[in-house]
């Protein structure tokens, strides 16, 4: 039995008067890659920054490891809350080694250490992307930046890594290697939460999912997969066929 | 080819920017609109000094030691001094907006500071750098407050709400020359146009304190602008708090901007060119820039006011000079806008 990572109870959301979800439980595992999927608008991404302290709750509680993110001292929250978000606007052109440098911002002083710069290198290697160190992050393409950022993430080293659709602009290659190098960290000491829009890589790469639909936390019926062709369908509110594959199964339109 | 990466990486490292303040400063000491001291007559005094016994009771070299230690020196520290802050603080400004369109004046600083100190000057009511970093802290809480939360996405509208606060501060400063008295009303003017001919040790010795502590307190900062410049997000991220870092960051550019303006008035458009062209030449990591923008700001400003005493016969005020200079860069960059620097 795996002791949970992320656990929500009786956690509700609203922009304003506008309610995204209401009265949700959910408990996330540790050392496991979960998947939320759901519609557009659906409340994802605000369930993900809500679930990493990025945004409070309007009434329940959000804790990470049993502890609240508000009572975490920064170095603390570093080390145990990393973020990726979804857009980034990037206005100066720094060196791709200096964004990735500044994923230890939350866990040194005013100055990086000699750690600091090993780790950082280090993630570079992991994430293959050494041979942009150099270059100015502003001259990548859409899909460089991305996985720039989210090797920013992993230099960070906390032990929950929340992303928020970290394939949005990755190429077939980049998809993999970067959900494997994810999944593989998972199996070590991280624990692994992101949005994907694409069930067929959340399928493929995750370990548990959680679907969202209507503010709603919406679980297959017993005896049902996750990749139940009519529950699917339901969810993403359009016919879907499935075909078995590798004990799961793909995704295509009916 | 070997060789052109040494250069260029020579270029990168910015050490070389540390050699540019040393000469300048010596020969600067050479030059000034004084007639009672050509140039010629300083290098003959000085060589008599080193050649002679009695050179103290030189009446020539008595005159050079006052020019150049009560007349030049000072100016010329005043001048690096403000020079190098004013780039210093606009390149923190930057990286904490996120935004390379604003600087201590655009930003309101520098008037918020002024009619500060211009109220101080008036009424005497406190102390003159007190008062002008109240006000000069109070005009950027303006401009901030009012371009709203949008201010992160668009650059612009810090700009326009910087520019309405800076209005609002002149405007209120023209109100108190007009209530001053003659006296005094002379004084306010003299500075308000950006003046350094009126540099004393005391005025050296008034900017000294709050200066060192603002830029020493934004050198400790330097690796955190490059964390915050990635953006608030971005920074929570990983698990730093911006908005009290930011507030840091903001209030000690005011202190040593507010001091300097109440030094040396008003220098439009410095704090923004100077970064620029700083990050042309050793790139956006502010743990190098930030140095570098010391030596060269002070330096830059050093030969702007070197060349305004010693070109004509009378003194343009250096602010003037900058804002023919700032202004078109300023332009420049509003056109790149659409090349995807902002």
């Amino acid at each position: 039995m795996t002791q949970s990572a992320v656990s929500l109870q009786n956690c509700s959301f609203s922009y304003g008067n506008q309610p995204v979800w209401t009265d949700l439980s959910v408990d996330i595992p540790e050392n496991q890659f979960s998947v939320i999927l759901g519609r557009n608008g659906s409340g994802k991404s605000t369930l993900l920054r809500v679930m990493a302290g990025l945004l409070k709750p309007s009434s329940g509680t959000a804790l990470v490891h049993g502890k609240n993110p508000d009572d975490l001292s920064g170095s603390e929250r570093a080390g145990h809350i990393g973020f990726l978000p979804q857009f980034h606007r990037a206005v100066f052109p720094f060196s791709v080694r200096d964004v990735i440098l500044t994923g230890r911002a939350g866990r040194s002083g005013f100055l990086p250490t000699e750690k600091d710069h090993e780790i950082s290198e280090a993630a570079l290697h992991q994430t293959g992307i050494f041979h942009l160190a150099d270059k100015p992050y502003t001259q990548l393409s859409g899909g460089e930046q991305q996985l720039v950022m989210a090797t920013r993430i992993l230099a960070q080293q906390p032990a929950v890594i929340f992303l928020d659709e970290p394939t949005s602009h990755l190429d077939l290659y980049y998809q993999s290697a970067l959900l494997s190098t994810l999944k593989s960290l998972s199996k070590d000491q991280f624990t692994m939460i992101a949005v994907l829009h694409d069930p067929n890589l959340a399928f493929r790469f995750g370990d548990e999912f959680f679907f969202l639909r209507k503010g709603k936390l919406v679980k297959p019926e017993s005896g049902q997969e996750s990749w139940d062709a009519d529950f699917l369908s339901g969810i993403f509110d359009t016919p879907l066929e499935t075909i078995p594959f590798e004990g799961k199964a793909f995704v295509v339109h009916r | 080819m070997e060789k052109k990466a040494i250069n260029s990486r020579w270029i990168k490292s910015g050490f070389w920017i540390w050699l540019i303040p040393i000469p300048l400063i010596l020969a600067s000491l050479l030059v000034g609109p004084s007639d009672v001291m050509p140039v010629s007559q300083f290098i003959s005094s000085c060589w008599s000094a080193l050649t002679s016994s009695n050179f103290q009771s030189d009446p020539d070299f008595s005159l050079m030691l006052t020019i150049v230690t009560d007349v030049r020196l000072s100016r010329i520290l005043l001048t690096f001094l403000v020079g190098g802050t004013l780039a210093v603080s606009g390149s923190s400004l930057q990286a904490v907006f996120r935004n390379p369109l604003v600087d201590p004046f655009i930003l309101g600083i520098a008037s918020g500071a002024a009619f500060g100190a211009a109220l101080a000057l008036a009424f005497s009511w406190i102390p003159v750098p007190v008062s002008a970093f109240g006000f000069g802290f109070l005009a950027v809480w303006m401009s901030i407050h009012f371009a709203g939360k949008e201010a992160e996405h668009s650059s612009v509208n810090l700009v326009l709400s910087g520019m309405m606060v800076s209005g609002i501060f002149t405007a209120l400063l023209t109100v108190i020359q007009f209530v001053s008295d003659p006296f005094r009303l002379q004084t306010i003017i003299h500075w308000t146009m950006g003046n350094l001919h009126q540099a004393t040790w005391t005025k050296v010795n008034l900017l000294l304190i709050p200066v060192v502590a603002g830029l020493s307190g934004l050198f400790l900062f330097r690796w955190r602008l490059n964390v915050l410049a990635l953006g608030n997000e971005e920074a929570k991220a990983v698990g730093v708090n911006p908005e009290r870092e930011k507030l840091m960051i903001l209030i000690l550019a005011t202190l040593a901007t507010a001091a300097c303006v109440a030094a040396a008035g008003i220098i439009a458009m410095f704090g923004l060119f100077v970064p620029h062209l700083v990050r042309m030449l050793v790139g956006p990591d502010n743990r190098k820039s930030l140095p570098a923008n010391f030596a060269l700001g002070g330096s830059f400003l050093l030969i702007i006011d070197t060349a305004s005493r010693s070109l004509f016969q009378f003194e343009i005020p250096i602010g003037v000079f900058t804002m023919f200079l700032g202004a078109p860069v300023f332009l420049w960059l509003m056109k790149k806008k659409s090349s995807g620097w902002m």
